[in-house]
């Protein structure tokens, strides 16, 4: 992967996160350069060290960037899983690389040699409000200067020297050193992974209401692209469309049939607004993960300006709104495997068993979805309304923005779990429609015509079933949920594996 | 340690928890469970929810009488549908103890060799892997205790299944009991219910939650002392007869303690002009009173349930009536939901008021006579500390939205509003180990602002409770010379926090501050 300053994506976040490692694009190495030389020859370090004298109380005093650094490392808490820490120093390194830093290109690379070798700072996860000087970046940056603290090197955890051996440590000058840690870096590196991940789990949230929707014999009229053209809205619009190209050709889901509930009848324009919401939160952060987030900023040639990049409030403002549109996708998820599950509802057995009483079916999976759904809502108020002023009044506003990232990634997890929940119970429905089995008013299951689904259903009850065997008698529930929760976090359910309309 | 059913306190919850302590059955109870047993298995025709129905909606169902062990194995597997991380350790223990207990009280009509099999995991340390994620607290917790129904039971043909710690390693259940020496017991009627329903889980964190709150409720207050000399604070907001008029038995604690704790201080009351603080000094005993207030109520409300049958049906042998099992909701989470998110929203605002004291102290215009951000050398000064206590702060806030007022059906609207308990004890857990952290940080920011005064005076006599605390605070750290990032001054006194060091080491020097009783 080719860093240029410009062009990195929210994929790229999730797949350095994961283990890829990346080098500096030649043209972001000259605008590094520029900028560094500039500045030196500009010889106007003064600025940094009245910034130190602001943050450090009215005098910059003996402060070197050593003791700049360590002095802020205050992080708190459990260390941040190592993936998470890989993605901030990739989106930091890139933050460098947009070139107004008048960092040296080896700043960048300190950071992408590590990467490369897996030696990943050990970083507390918490502790840190989102604005300026970061905890987070100063853990990673003590680090990579080789002044101290531990590193994970392939899994195992070593004091800094082993952990780099066979990397050479930045020296950093004055700017390097704020450079390196003032910015909202980790609210933005875990807010891409948020996007990333959100992709994938509202993707099988789809795959899941198809599933749902030929279960319980759903109406096409919910899906009518009459309908979604006529609200305008595209994420609605592009939820009908690949719900219909996923029932397309279904005997069960067809048109004029009764009237469906609400988590039926309106998943389109439920799942669409979050998909709409996801398309702004991904624009959003993909701008922040491509801009100048430090301060002051160098333009070489015109001027050094202090202004406030730093600030964490624009990705923290719509992390909120994720997390609010993931909780919606949920809970309308519950919903349906709520309908799934409710014999009165679905028209298929009690907990979708016909033995059911000796056994309890899948009772508990909708306990369980409930209980994942109703911590998505405690997670999801927001954390950027709140602010409290810090560093003697200086920095009087913050954005809180590592405490609303934080929370969005434990939302999209829940999220994957809920979702796996419903897979599991759409298939489970749709087992007895496509074996022409349904209860009557007595609840008693009887006979019917079979029915063929939709060839982009039985292609996602395929996947599931590949995964998971029908439930004929109880066995452990959690083996099910963990299989099928695995899979919607391994993209199982993506749409590249959809029928083209 | 002997379990009657009656008689658990927090202190024993957290002695079997942590400390490993052994546990028995009490011969009453085990007569009495012996006695609801006979009645159980007694029970032919009439139906008895759980023995001889289907569970939830689903106890419209009749069950063949040969399928009654089938049934409870059934249930535990089933039910077993708990997601994400695993529950700490000692909150498992925490859990199978008083499962245990709310067994021996014999109202269950379940085998005396539950308790025992439960006891023999406790003492031998197999603790089953609980999944934290998916319990709403009613009926119970139930997926989290059908986790630990996987350790205990197996089913009559043999099958078993779950995880399970022991001696640090995660084994298949079977090998896991093998090892230690324990049969898994094939469950006999109404035994896979008396397992599973009851809000154990809820119960267990929070009773260690209210342990360690009643504890770091003390240790912010010994804090609070220390900022108060460092502050140069006026003690008239703690006299006595000042809190008589407002009676709210936390404040007059409070503030008594405060009083003890600075005795002798030549730091308070030493501004002549000064006739007030700012509220994080002055109101400390209204706030950190409100706080004791909730946690004595969250306390008194979970050592209630510690002791407390929370199984439906209950069996009742002294009724006249034939059917001696009665059906109730004794495993609704709310009485401890509700008491956690109250103790959560208690400690939201400790931290809170620490917060602002450890930033009075490092901002210059604030603090008086002592430097911006206490800087005292070469270097940056306690200025990212003070902003890892706001994130700290923020994040408490962001988890005290209470879990409990929220409800979904469940069980086709059989069980129509749940509790959510559990979420509710999960983030008071959270809510503590972050104010844990706040407490550390205005300890650390306090001592250094003490060691400057001393040497603005040199030998400047503090209170005596606040020299012991200072004293306490740099045997944690190793001296007065701080380490060169403040992370590691901070995670030292975060564990001498938690385990109590700093406060038992004040307390044993003068005297035990008034508890939250």
């Amino acid at each position: 992967m080719r860093l240029d300053g410009e062009t990195l994506c929210v994929g790229d976040v999730a797949a350095v996160a994961h283990g890829e490692s990346a080098e500096l694009a030649p043209e972001a190495r000259a605008r590094m350069e520029a900028s560094f030389d500039w500045f030196e020859k500009r010889g106007n370090t003064d600025i940094v060290r009245q910034k130190w004298a602001w943050i450090g109380g009215g005098s910059p005093g003996e402060l070197t960037a050593r003791t700049f650094i360590e002095g802020h490392c205050a992080g708190v808490g459990e260390p941040l899983e190592p993936e998470f820490v890989r993605a901030v120093m990739l989106c930091r390194a890139n933050t460098l690389a947009v070139g107004h830093s008048a960092c040296r290109p080896r700043a960048v690379e300190v950071l992408l040699e590590m990467l490369a070798a897996n030696v990943i700072p050990v970083v507390p996860g918490q502790g840190a409000v989102g604005a300026a000087g970061s905890c987070a970046l100063a853990h990673i940056a003590r680090v990579a200067c080789g002044f101290g603290g531990e590193a994970y090197r392939d899994g195992r955890r070593y004091p800094v020297a082993r952990a780099m051996a066979g990397i050479d440590p930045l020296e950093p000058t004055e700017k390097e050193a704020l450079s390196l840690i003032n910015g909202s870096t980790l609210t933005t590196a875990l807010g891409a992974l948020v996007c990333a991940r959100a992709e994938r789990a509202v993707s099988a949230a789809e795959a899941a209401c198809a599933l749902s929707m030929e279960a319980v014999r759903a109406d096409l009229g919910s899906l009518s692209r009459l309908a979604m053209d006529s609200r305008r809205h595209p994420g609605g619009k592009a939820v009908a469309a690949r719900l219909r190209r996923l029932v397309e050709g279904s005997e069960l889901v067809h048109a004029r049939r009764a009237v469906d509930s609400f988590s039926i009848r309106c998943a389109p324009s439920v799942l669409g607004a979050a998909r709409d919401a996801l398309d702004y939160v991904t624009t959003v952060v993909e701008r922040e993960l491509n801009a100048a987030a430090d301060n002051p900023l160098v333009f070489p040639g015109a001027d050094v300006v202090e202004a406030g990049n730093f600030h964490g409030a624009p990705v923290a403002l719509v992390l909120d709104h994720l997390k609010v549109a993931l909780t919606q996708v949920a809970s309308i998820s519950e919903r349906r495997t709520f309908r799934l599950t409710y014999a009165k509802l679905s028209g298929l057995p009690s907990f979708l068993l016909p033995n059911s009483g000796v056994n309890s079916g899948l009772m508990l999976a909708q306990y369980t979805a409930a209980s994942l759904v109703s911590e998505c809502k405690g997670l999801s108020h927001p954390g950027s309304v709140d602010s409290i002023p810090t560093v003697q009044h200086h920095e009087d506003h913050v954005s809180m923005g590592p405490v609303v990232a934080r929370s969005a990634l434990q939302v999209v997890d829940l999220l994957a779990d809920v979702v796996a929940i419903e897979l599991l119970c759409g298939a489970q429905g749709l087992d007895f429609r496509i074996s022409g089995q349904r209860t009557d008013e007595d609840g008693e299951l009887t006979e019917v015509p079979k029915r063929r689904p939709g060839g982009g259903s039985l292609e996602i009850h395929r996947r599931v079933r590949t995964l998971v065997t029908r439930w004929e008698d109880d066995r452990v529930m959690h083996t099910d949920l963990a299989i099928l929760g695995a899979a919607v976090r391994d993209g199982i359910f993506d749409p590249p594996y959809d029928p083209v309309e | 340690m002997v379990l009657d059913g009656c008689s658990l306190t927090l202190d024993d919850v957290v002695a079997v928890a942590r400390h490993r302590k052994t546990v028995s059955l009490a011969p009453d109870a085990r007569r009495r469970m012996e006695a609801s047993y006979a009645w159980v298995s007694g029970v032919d025709d009439q139906p008895v929810y759980g023995v001889n129905t289907g569970y939830g909606s689903l106890a419209r169902v009749r069950i063949d009488s040969h399928q009654i062990s089938q049934l409870s194995w059934n249930l535990v597997r089933s039910h077993a549908a708990g997601v994400g991380p695993s529950v700490p350790v000692e909150a498992v223990r925490a859990m199978m103890l008083l499962r245990a207990n709310a067994l021996a009280k014999g109202a269950s009509g379940c085998r005396p060799v539950l308790v025992e099999r439960l006891n023999q995991m406790l003492n031998a340390g197999v603790t089953p892997v609980v999944p934290s994620r998916g319990s709403c607290g009613s009926s119970g917790d139930l997926a989290p205790l059908a986790h630990l129904g996987l350790v205990v039971f197996k089913g009559e043909d043999g099958s078993t299944g779950g995880w399970a710690r022991y001696h640090g390693e995660t084994l298949d259940s079977a090998t896991a009991m093998a090892r230690a020496g324990l049969d898994q017991l094939v469950p006999g009627p109404k035994e896979g219910l008396a397992m599973t329903n009851g809000a154990q889980l809820t119960c267990a964190i929070a009773a260690l939650a209210c342990f360690d709150a009643i504890r770091l409720v003390k240790t912010a207050e010994v804090a609070a002392a220390m900022s108060w000399e460092a502050l140069r604070g006026v003690t008239r907001a703690l006299h006595p007869d000042v809190h008589k008029l407002r009676p709210f038995p936390g404040a007059i604690a409070c503030a008594a303690n405060l009083r003890d704790l600075m005795k002798d201080s030549a730091l308070t009351d030493s501004i002549p002009d000064k006739v007030q603080d700012a509220y994080s000094i002055r109101c400390t005993p209204q706030i950190l009173g409100a706080v004791r207030d909730a946690l004595r109520y969250a306390v008194t409300q979970v050592e209630i349930e510690l002791n407390a049958v929370t199984d439906n049906p209950v069996i009742l042998l002294h009724e006249e009536d034939e059917n001696k099992a009665f059906s109730a909701g004794l495993f609704h989470g709310e009485p401890i939901g509700f008491a956690a998110d109250h103790l959560k929203l208690a400690l939201c605002e400790l931290a809170a008021i620490s917060e602002r004291r450890l930033y009075r102290l490092t901002t210059g215009k604030l603090s008086g006579t002592l430097p911006p951000l206490l800087r005292s050398g070469p270097h940056l000064g306690l200025v990212i500390p003070q902003t890892s206590a706001a994130a700290l702060v923020s994040e408490n806030r962001q988890l005290a939205w209470p879990a409990s007022v929220d409800s979904i059906p469940t069980c086709e609207d059989q069980e129509d509003i749940v509790a959510m308990s559990t979420t509710a004890s999960r983030r008071a857990a959270e809510v503590l180990a972050n104010s844990q952290l706040v407490v550390a940080i205005e300890l650390l920011t306090a001592a250094n602002a003490l060691w400057l005064r001393n040497r603005e005076e040199p030998g400047v006599k503090l209170g005596v409770g606040t020299r012991i605390a200072l004293a306490a605070v740099e045997s944690v750290l190793g001296g007065r010379r701080g380490s060169a990032a403040p992370a590691d001054d901070i995670a030292k006194l975060a564990g001498a926090v938690r385990d109590g060091r700093i406060l038992n080491t004040v307390e044993d020097a003068t005297a035990p501050l008034r508890g939250v009783r």
